[in-house]
């Protein structure tokens, strides 16, 4: 967005430059890795062609589905989890139980019961981003000072505009950050489920074309693919600074 | 209400109430396993009530069958064998690696402006989309696979190198300068060992990560491994064996995250944070 | 300052159970007595309960034994008749001055118009005019602490509770702040219950000081302030001074006697 963004990426460029270079000049074949003109063209094509467009909107339908759902479950069963002693001793140990298991372990599993389409990958990213969102609504809901919650009640908030009032402010900063990470998960469990099970969408699209041979399409859809991650990434990080700006 | 007023409340040096407190004695200890076990009952009943088939949830005795047979077969050693192998050359190699980087991009302007951009572009994109590429590159076998785990696991590394570097306390410097410790004994006898608890958070979190991405490589690419032999189950439609591969790599994960906690602890034995775990 | 009390605490007990420790009394028989639109200093040593006092007060924390009445009738949990103001601030991070100020506000159900200018009205009272808009992260202690007042004073508690509200402030701005409380409640009196460990702070504000015990905590003194406090130079008043000094001497035993207790 400004100069030091700009001298920050640079030697990104620099990259790109070198990449057309070696294989311009035949350092490397370009059976293995295509001039980087050709990516832009092949690209240009598959965006022309539409192929770009259907399977990026199902791509990130998916993700932002399955992404909001977890937000969604995730953030109210944390803060039920900070709220009450009973809610919390019962769903730790399946937090707990459920945490070191790679969710892309439920691919196939979730392939069998839903099929190839939608349904499948929305399930593997709503349970891959769960925990994430769950742990940090948790973790951010029980640092809520009492002095905060006493002061909201002698001003007269019911015990449930306090939870509101209160609570959910105090374990935003932290919720987000698991949000940030969640994220990231969305789009590696999308991408490979994709890779393994689809019939469309960006990861279905890079692994047919790589089958295919079509190898600079192919480069053009893996760094879509990157260039999506990165965006969402950095579109997010710059909405939570806008909304925790009070802190300092 | 109660949870998070008991929680400051009880930081703020009140008392819980009573039923709190009787919740709290004898119960606390046994949720956890009457949890699971309410779990497994669901699952059990649920398997043979007729409402769903064998096929889309296997009983528990099914699963339990195939795990079994896994053991006894041997195949599940053979498996686990060819994942943790992935897990740990690539693992390793992105640890030796990424402190590696991390130090030189510490230490050198030049290297830390070529490099920052890649890494912190990198950090979050799904560099799982770069599978196709490394196919294309090193072929269908352990060395795809190991590459995408380095890619994977490096980028924590770095980071929490280049993070942890950069926040050794100057005073330490200073103490250590002032005593007449020459620039390279500085870097490596003081600055390296109090960024230790940074760099290690970096490898605990970079060491489930290329569990999960030899994982999904697996199962993208099918062959051998806990993941290409739930991937070839689910092929070939045997639902008790993919769920049997489910509690495989469940286990496995549960094994490597406990590994790191424990190498932790070894490692910084003596520092403060001994006493201090990321609990729930 | 006649009739019958505003506030009455008769034999109220409080005790602390940790969880792995034995009970903690905290207060044990405390009885007092608060009239209308008295400013009443509650003064003691380091972990005497005076704190845990005004929770019960406020309602935060429940009574085991004794009885704790407002306008003769039993209190149940806080409620906008007792406002609190706390020694760290406990400014909502999130909302700017204004609308910290105007939560209490919105709680008692005012139409808009008027919670805007009651608001404003209390931010300009303490002096916070032109710093509506700030968030509590870009003010000094002491604006904090002015706009935590303003916050409670805003919807017009009946009682004010104040725990060591200076107590987190350097030294100037502790002065400059104790002189404008007084100030502030001279020109519109309220009840004010003032916990404090500041012997000169207690008799500088309040017309009656009750000096605590050590714990487990009880009234062990109730000592009149009939002072002449306009005018600058009261911290010089003789009769100031003499009375600093009796209180003093009466706390420091107890402060004496609540260091060997922790020693134990």
């Amino acid at each position: 967005m400004t100069l030091t963004a700009v001298t920050r990426y640079l030697p990104l460029l620099l990259l790109a430059l070198l990449w057309e270079a070696a294989t311009r000049i035949g350092l490397v074949s370009p059976l293995v890795l295509p001039p980087f003109s050709d990516v832009i063209v092949a690209w240009v094509d598959l965006a022309r062609g539409g192929e770009l467009l259907t399977n990026g909107l199902s791509s990130l339908y998916r993700t932002f589905s399955g992404l909001g759902l977890a937000i969604v479950v995730g953030s109210v069963a944390g803060f039920f989890m900070a709220w009450s002693p009973t809610v919390q001793s019962l769903l730790q140990p399946v937090v707990r139980l459920f945490y070191p298991m790679p969710k892309s372990a439920l691919i196939p599993v979730l392939a069998l019961w839903l099929g190839f389409g939608d349904k499948s990958k929305i399930a593997l990213i709503f349970l891959g981003c769960l925990l994430p969102v769950i742990l940090s609504a948790f973790n951010g809901a029980r640092g809520t000072e009492q002095a905060l919650m006493w002061s909201a009640r002698s001003m007269g908030a019911s015990r449930l505009r306090v939870l509101l009032d209160v609570m959910v402010p105090t374990a935003l900063p932290e919720l987000l950050s698991g949000i940030r990470i969640a994220l990231a998960y969305s789009f590696i469990l999308l991408v490979s489920s994709e890779l393994v099970a689809a019939r469309s969408g960006l990861g279905f699209l890079v692994g047919m074309l790589g089958e295919g041979g079509v190898y600079n399409a192919m480069f053009a859809g893996v760094l879509t693919i990157a260039a999506l991650g990165f965006a969402a990434d950095r579109l997010f990080l710059m909405l939570s600074n806008r909304v925790l700006r009070w802190r300092e | 209400m109660a949870g998070v007023e008991a929680t400051a409340r009880a930081r703020a040096g009140a008392s819980p109430r009573i039923f709190e407190v009787r919740l709290a004695g004898a119960v606390r200890g046994l949720v956890p396993y009457t949890v699971i076990t309410v779990i497994l009952l669901a699952w059990e009943l649920f398997a043979h009530s007729g409402l769903v088939t064998p096929f889309m949830l296997p009983p528990i005795e099914a699963v339990a069958q195939m795990v079994w047979l896994d053991i006894a077969t041997g195949s599940l050693f053979v498996n686990l064998g060819a994942t943790l192998y992935r897990t740990f050359v690539g693992f390793g190699i992105a640890a030796v690696g990424g402190i590696a980087i991390g130090l030189l991009m510490a230490n050198s302007r030049i290297v830390n402006w070529l490099l920052d951009p890649v890494v912190s572009a990198g950090f979050p994109m799904p560099k799982i989309a770069f599978l196709p590429v490394f196919i294309l590159w090193f072929g269908l076998y352990d060395l795809s696979k190991i590459i995408l785990i380095i890619v994977n696991a490096v980028f924590p590394v770095i980071i929490a190198t280049t993070s942890g570097l950069r926040a050794v306390e100057r005073e330490f410097v200073w103490s250590a300068r002032s005593m007449g410790a020459s620039e390279r004994r500085v870097r490596w006898e003081i600055v390296l060992p109090a960024a230790l608890p940074q760099i290690l958070t970096g490898l605990q979190v970079a060491l489930p990560i290329s569990l999960i991405v030899a994982i999904v490589s697996e199962i993208i690419m099918a062959g051998d491994g806990l993941g290409g032999a739930m991937i070839a189950s689910a092929r070939y439609l045997q639902s008790p064996a993919v769920f049997a591969g489910i509690v495989e790599i469940a286990f496995t994960g549960f094994l490597v995250i406990k590994a790191m906690e424990i190498i932790r602890a070894r490692a910084l034995a003596w520092h403060t944070e001994a006493t201090h775990t990321v609990v729930l | 300052m006649a009739g019958e009390p505003q506030i009455v605490v008769e034999g109220l007990r409080h005790a602390f159970r940790p969880p792995r420790s034995r009970e903690i009394v905290a207060l044990n028989g405390v009885s007092l007595e608060v009239f209308r639109r008295e400013f009443v200093a509650i003064l003691g040593p380091s972990g005497c309960g005076k704190s845990t006092l005004l929770y019960v007060l406020g309602g935060f924390l429940q009574a085991d034994d004794g009885r704790v009445l407002v306008d003769n009738r039993p209190i149940s949990g806080p409620g906008p008749d007792r406002g609190i103001v706390f020694q760290h601030f406990a400014l909502f991070p999130w909302k700017t001055v204004r609308q910290n100020v105007l939560y209490g506000l919105e709680r008692a159900g005012l139409p808009r118009a008027e919670r805007e200018r009651r608001a404003q009205a209390h931010i300009d009272l303490v002096g916070l005019g032109g710093f509506e808009h700030s968030y509590p992260s870009q003010l000094s202690g002491g604006m904090k602490q002015r706009a935590a007042i303003a916050r409670t004073l805003a919807y017009d508690p009946q009682i004010l509770l104040m725990d060591e509200p200076f107590g987190a402030l350097d030294a100037q701005t502790r002065s400059l702040m104790q002189s404008e409380l007084l100030g502030l409640w001279q020109r519109s009196p309220k009840t004010v219950i003032f916990v404090t460990h500041d012997v000169q702070e207690a008799v500088y504000l309040a017309q009656r000081v009750l000096v605590m015990s050590a714990r487990p905590g009880r009234i062990k003194a109730v000592v009149d302030i009939d002072i002449d406090k306009t005018g600058t130079g009261v911290f010089k008043n003789p009769v100031f001074v003499e009375k600093v000094d009796q209180i003093w001497n009466m706390v420091r035993d107890e402060a004496i006697a609540a260091q060997e207790a922790t020693l134990q």
